[in-house]
């Protein structure tokens, strides 16, 4: 449909004209205003979402600052009694939960739902509704998580919940639960954040924009987006396992019934390794954008960076093991992960001499956030160091577990990730109030909070030096712990301190203090653009970006913003509309229309989180009440808020660029969505595979008898049929997009049962030779393969429904078919993941010569 | 300055999306060094635990299957690089300004950022390649 | 409670300071970490200073464009080269330390299982298992083979001062060497969280002359010296103590707990944390869980007088 355009060579803007002008401002206005009052919780906008999300992260924060201080009053003498066991180890779980999964990686979910659009320009992300979805899932689930401690039932295994402390339940008790059900409920709604940042990347970047030119900022979101894509889903992959031992006595991990404890640590790890630089590359990213503006140039080794950004991403999976070194695996196992994470200093490092080499070649003026930036770096190549030191196995068999890796830990974290935060906290300030902080608050909150942090870690790492080990509720003068614990005490209440002038000088009502100018900092990226006091719409219009640093390098696009130059500078239609433009440049594709305020969205979130909640106390009648309240809000909002035939096929964009206002297949974010988020799901599957090939190798007796292997027979037909099904999907698209809108649904229809069939003669191959989930760990395995496919064909069954259900409404048409184009995609994978599965339980096996 | 490319929408067709492999106009090229050094990465770690839980103690098999798999790897990604330098236009260069809005300069610059990629990759692969050869047995 | 018998303890700080110390220097292992750590050290000192001496130093000073050449050599020397010898040389220096410390033979071997929250230790000799709990008594510079394993959950076996840790998996075993090089008591401690009172579990590692320690575990060895019409064993087999503890030569026989045939002959009590005195054994019986919450023994508060005297005594005698 659309063909190349020359951007370039553009006709020129219509003259100005302050009546049309004012006209156009004020439909948009209409178009993005915010709800009011209490129906304000129904934004979805991304500057609403967006600070809320930021405040809740923080909100988090500090009550997981507040347990680190409980846990740091209790350390500060020898043989407290302070609190009781119990409750300590309740502390210590929480907070490094609290910090990892509901601060640390939602708040780059948090500031990139902030500011990315800004920077590209656009309006919003493509999926608005989907952020305020997964920001309701965080609190609601982080909510529960934390709140559980004032019941006394915090999870209590640490925040890496081994197996088989967590998984046998003689051993551990509800929090166990919470955790495991709270955390995934919270992993869902990261990976719908990173799903939404990916396509926001890649495909609403404004008109112009293409890859070389892309800031900084948006390579390091796409990259750890991407990680996020593929590091949680292993978790959720473990997270399914261990809460069906922990529920209905599953074998997986106990080593009387053929389980292994160490399957969890590989599915922790492989999740929690990148973790660690999911967390860190984000604020890395702040500092790499905010660097430049002081500096008043361009980058050094902009490319260089890139580099490093998906080196480290990709390195980074391959250093899992490392927090595994002393579970006597194979030396020559751990000496490949020692590798790994030694090569993975080197792209850091050029990241950091990126930074200062364009701090060599140019003036920088000081300011607060480079105060913050200059903490972070020589907090975090402090922390850097020690890792090179603990990724040497035999260095790790001394310091691990030791108060020394606490020490480094909270220097790559804090040096790498929590001061670069701060530092874009008051870089960024001004662009999200339009009002300036104090100054000297600022620079008391940073010497307080560097001092503070100091004194606290660096006398840890000679604590650890000492053989004080981590996660002890209590010590003995004996020990020679004491005078370093009481001053890493005395460090974390002076920090503590420090955070708090920073919480008052971002949190004091400035309402009458006058507004910035315009472009505070003299920045280069396009989120200073805004006009002051800023507009809910983002950008009045979405201009034409042909440099690296627009508003240092197109010095006159702010005004041509201003005044409506550019495209979509009306809502007619009263629509909210994005522009999506292709992955490489950024051409024009299409004008996307997105969702305004809904409680659609609210009350999706509120069911879900019942379900994962009630789950955890086993209340299933509930479960499913709720579960069904969460399919009908998610139908409801996705049949009324997606997909909708638009009034003309195409729009007049302006400067003489009309595009269309539908697209389907790869042309349309919804697509590109659906592709990523089943890369993830086939992630998570992934994660099984690697547990079923895991007891294989770590098990001599892992297969069974040739007669207890579920039956060659029905397998086949089983996968047949499954295939036969995807087929029927695939053929209702092809005969849709003929016409055929009869037929296709009846395909649509007859594909339920034949893969309902399908699934059932998978089962009975499992039932009929009296596999037992409950009795051994393969039995358990081919039950978990089976039940994986039958709830994502549960899932496939329902959007059949829904898709012929449009199409029988008119919804989804010949012309306009998105919805069935998704549809087959999704079933793409499902079908792949039928034949992996049949390799698995079918071919491998017999391979090994079993039968 | 214009490129020849950017005259016409070349071979690659219109911005239609779908992925395209490795080619003038991608950009999987970048994943492609690093994803060549996870394979041999994952082979490396597959191999010695099967070797080591399976078949024996002794590692100077599996040491030398790991530093062939681990040149063939290398051989692969030099051929990449190969490739970012002729077909991509990339350069090994500190202070890039690579910032044309042009069709070639984008994918001089795809070619630039996986050229260091290659590098890194090819170095990485080295430091697999390294327990192999210091330590013996399992 | 706990802090009252804590009190009676040494109270000069630094009497027993570095019991837990890696840079002690008491085994083989010990010390070739302790090299690498010194060369880290100063190492990360140079580099960190050189670092972040090199921002100071581009923030402070005036812009001057011909510095784009050093730049560019700064990357590519600094931010690329140089790291990545360093760290290559390192990996190696570290792998050939790995190869070193897990190529060796064992001496002696001895089985520590890692139970919630305690250590059950058997010494393997030509005449048999000889078990023993909570203390671990060896010879200097033998080198000694860890086996070990875990019942419940996982431990993770660590004398800081002989050299490095490993972890205790249930269905695995896992093996550690340590040589020791000096004699001394040495602290030793379970590095994983397992749980509960994972703070609380310890033990002593003793280091002695190769004559001493062959005296001693020969004494080990042997059965308990008591009486068969002894009080204190009365009480002990009448309150059901034996259901669960083994005492050699005694009808006590149960294997849940600590084997107490020499109980006195330990050092500590309650896997390593309290001296052994009869009045930490009698607040041990009856205050169990204060002295150490959530453990599996039961509490013993309603014998007090004379039988509690009885029992103290008789465990006490048990050297």
């Amino acid at each position: 449909m659309t063909q190349e355009i020359d951007l370039s060579k553009l006709p020129p803007p219509e003259p100005y004209d302050k009546a049309r002008d004012e006209a156009q401002r004020e439909r948009l206005m209409a178009t993005w205003a915010k709800p009011v009052g209490w129906r304000h919780i129904s934004a979805v906008n991304n500057s609403y979402v967006g600070k809320w999300y930021l405040l809740t992260s923080f909100a988090f924060f500090t009550f997981a600052g507040i347990l680190a201080l409980l846990i740091r009053a209790q350390l500060a003498v020898p043989n407290n009694e302070l609190f009781s066991q119990s409750l300590y180890n309740q502390l210590f779980s929480l907070h490094g939960t609290a910090m990892m999964f509901l601060f640390a990686v939602p708040i780059f979910e948090a500031v990139a739902i902030l500011v990315l659009p800004e920077i590209l320009g656009a309006r919003d992300l493509p999926f608005p509704r989907l952020s305020a979805f997964g920001y309701w899932c965080f609190i609601i689930g982080g909510v529960f998580v934390c709140g559980s401690i004032f019941f006394g039932v915090a999870p209590d295994g640490g925040w890496f919940m081994y197996t088989p402390l967590s998984s046998n339940t003689d051993y551990s008790g509800l929090g166990a639960d919470i955790w495991l059900l709270g955390l995934s409920f919270i992993e869902v709604s990261s990976i719908a954040a990173a799903v939404e940042l990916i396509v926001g990347v890649l495909k609403c970047r404004p008109p112009g924009m293409r890859l070389n030119l892309m800031p900084l900022y948006c390579w390091y979101v796409l990259v750890v987006a991407g990680m996020i894509l593929f590091a949680f889903p292993p978790l959720i992959a473990g997270d399914l396992l261990l809460e069906m031992e922990r529920a209905f006595g599953w074998a997986f991990f106990d080593v009387d019934r053929g389980g292994d404890p160490l399957l969890w640590q590989h599915l922790f790890w492989i999740f929690g390794h990148p973790e660690v630089y999911i967390i860190f590359l984000p604020s890395i990213a702040l500092i790499a954008t905010m660097l430049p503006t002081f500096a008043g140039r361009p980058m050094v080794g902009h490319s260089w960076i890139v580099l490093s950004a998906v080196g480290v991403a990709f390195l980074s999976f391959g250093l899992w093991v490392h927090h595994m070194f002393t579970t006597g695996l194979p030396e020559i196992s751990l000496s490949f992960f020692s590798a790994a994470s030694e090569a993975v200093a080197v792209p850091t490092g050029i990241q950091i001499f990126c930074f200062i080499a364009t701090m060599l070649v140019s003036k920088v003026r000081a300011s607060v956030p480079m105060l913050f930036a200059g903490g972070a770096l020589a907090i975090f190549v402090f922390g850097g160091l020690t890792g090179v030191m603990v990724a040497l196995v035999p260095f790790d068999w001394q310091a691990h577990d030791s108060y020394f890796v606490v020490a480094h830990m909270h220097y790559t974290l804090i040096g790498g990730m929590l001061f670069p935060l701060f530092a874009g906290i008051h870089y960024w300030y001004p662009f999200v109030t339009q009002k300036a902080m104090s100054d000297k608050l600022g620079r008391w909150s940073f010497w307080l909070m560097f001092g503070g942090f100091n004194v606290a870690f660096l006398p840890m790492h000679w604590t650890g030096v000492m053989g004080m080990p981590r996660r002890v509720w209590t010590y003995d003068l004996t020990d020679g712990w004491a005078v370093l614990n009481m001053v890493s005490t005395i460090g974390a209440f002076v920090f503590a301190a420090g955070f708090a002038v920073l919480a008052v000088n971002v949190l004091w009502p400035r309402g009458k203090a006058p507004y910035v100018k315009r472009n505070h900092w003299r920045a280069g990226t396009m989120e200073w653009a805004a006009e002051v006091p800023d507009k809910p719409w983002g950008v009045r219009s979405i201009p034409y970006i042909h440099t690296r640093y627009p508003l240092w390098e197109q010095p006159e696009v702010v005004d041509e913003i201003d005044r409506g130059e550019w495209f979509l500078p009306d809502a007619e239609e009263g629509k909210r509309e994005l522009i999506v433009t292709d992955i490489l440049d950024a051409r024009p594709l299409y004008v996307q229309r997105v969702g305004g305020p809904t409680f659609l969205t609210i009350g999706s979130a509120v069911c879900l989180g019942a379900v994962f909640i009630l789950a955890t106390f086993h209340l299933w009648t509930l479960t499913l009440m709720f579960g069904a309240g969460f399919i009908a809000f998610t139908l409801w909002w996705l049949w009324t808020g997606t997909s909708e035939i638009p009034e003309n096929p195409t729009k007049y964009a302006g400067r003489g660029l009309t595009l269309p206002t539908y697209a389907q297949g790869n042309r349309s974010p919804g697509w590109w969505a659906v592709f990523i988020t089943m890369t993830g799901d086939m992630t998570a599957f992934m994660g099984l595979v690697f547990s079923y090939f895991f007891y294989w190798t770590a098990l001599p007796d892992f297969f069974p008898t040739a007669d207890k292997l579920p039956s060659f027979g029905w397998l086949l037909i089983g996968t047949a049929l499954l295939l036969a099904s995807w087929l029927m999907c695939v053929a209702a698209r092809k005969l849709l997009g003929q016409g055929g809108r009869g037929r296709a649904m009846v395909l649509l229809a007859g594909a339920l049962p034949v893969g309902g069939l399908g699934i059932g003669a998978w089962a009975w191959s499992a039932y009929t030779k009296g596999l037992d989930p409950t009795v051994h760990s393969f039995d358990a395995m081919v039950w978990m393969l089976i039940l994986w496919l039958f709830l994502h064909l549960l899932l496939s069954w329902l959007m059949h429904l829904y898709v012929a259900a449009r199409i029988w409404r008119g919804i989804c048409t010949p012309d306009y078919r998105a919805d069935m184009m998704n549809l087959t995609l999704f079933t793409h994978f499902l079908a792949l993941t039928a034949v992996v599965i049949f390799a698995l339980l079918a071919l491998f096996p017999i391979l090994m010569g079993v039968s | 300055m214009r490129y020849e490319s950017d005259k016409q929408p070349g071979p690659y067709g219109p911005p239609g999306d779908a992925p395209r492999l490795i080619g003038q106009g991608s950009i999987w090229i970048m994943a492609a060094a690093p994803t060549i050094w996870a394979v041999h990465f994952v082979a490396s770690y597959v191999l010695a635990a099967v070797w080591c839980a399976k078949i024996g103690a002794s590692l100077v098999t599996p040491a030398w299957i790991i530093a062939a798999m681990g040149l063939v790897c290398a051989a692969l990604i030099v051929w990449l690089g190969v490739i970012a330098v002729r077909r991509y236009g990339g350069v090994f260069v500190i202070f890039e300004e690579i910032t044309e809005s042009s069709e070639r300069g984008r994918d001089r610059f795809i070619g630039h950022v996986s050229l260091l990629l290659c590098i890194l990759s090819v170095v990485a692969i080295g430091f697999t390649v390294i327990p192999g050869l210091i330590l013996g047995s399992c | 409670m706990r802090r009252i018998f804590l009190l009676g303890l040494p109270l000069v700080l630094g009497a027993c300071e570095g019991r837990h110390n890696w840079l002690a220097s008491g085994g083989a292992e010990a010390i070739r970490v302790e090299q690498l750590f010194w060369v880290l050290v100063v190492g990360a000192a140079v580099i960190w200073t050189l670092v972040i001496g090199a921002a100071v130093y581009a923030h402070r000073r005036q812009v001057d464009p011909s510095l784009e050449k050093q730049a560019r050599q700064f990357i590519i020397w600094g931010g690329a080269v140089i790291p990545t010898v360093v760290v290559c040389a390192l990996l190696v220096w570290g792998l050939v330390i790995l190869r070193d410390i897990t190529t060796k033979e064992g001496d002696l071997t001895v089985r520590v299982d890692g139970e919630r929250w305690w250590w059950r230790v058997i010494y393997e000799s030509p005449e048999g298992d000889v078990v023993t709990a909570n203390e671990i008594r060896l010879p200097v510079d033998n080198t000694a083979l860890f086996k070990l394993t875990a019942d419940d959950v996982i431990h993770s076996f660590w004398v800081p001062a002989l050299g490095g840790k490993m972890d205790m998996i249930p269905g695995r075993e896992t093996e550690l060497t340590l040589t020791p090089v000096e004699t001394g008591s040495w602290g030793g401690l379970c590095a994983e969280f397992c749980g509960g009172a994972h703070a609380l579990m310890r033990f002593d590692a003793i280091v002695m002359e190769e004559a001493a320690f062959n005296d001693w575990l020969a004494h080990e060895a042997s059965p308990a010296e008591v009486a068969q019409d002894d009080a204190g064993l009365g009480v002990f087999l009448d309150e059901g103590c034996g259901a669960c503890h083994t005492i050699r030569g005694t009808e006590a026989v149960g294997p849940v707990g600590p084997d107490l045939t020499h109980l006195a002959s330990r050092e500590r009590l309650g896997a390593g944390i309290y001296d052994m005195t009869p009045d930490n054994m009698a607040a041990w019986i009856t205050d169990t869980h204060e002295m150490k919450p959530d453990i599996d023994m039961p509490p013993y508060p309603n014998l007090d007088g004379a039988r509690l005297d009885q029992l103290v005594a008789f465990l006490m005698s048990l050297d």
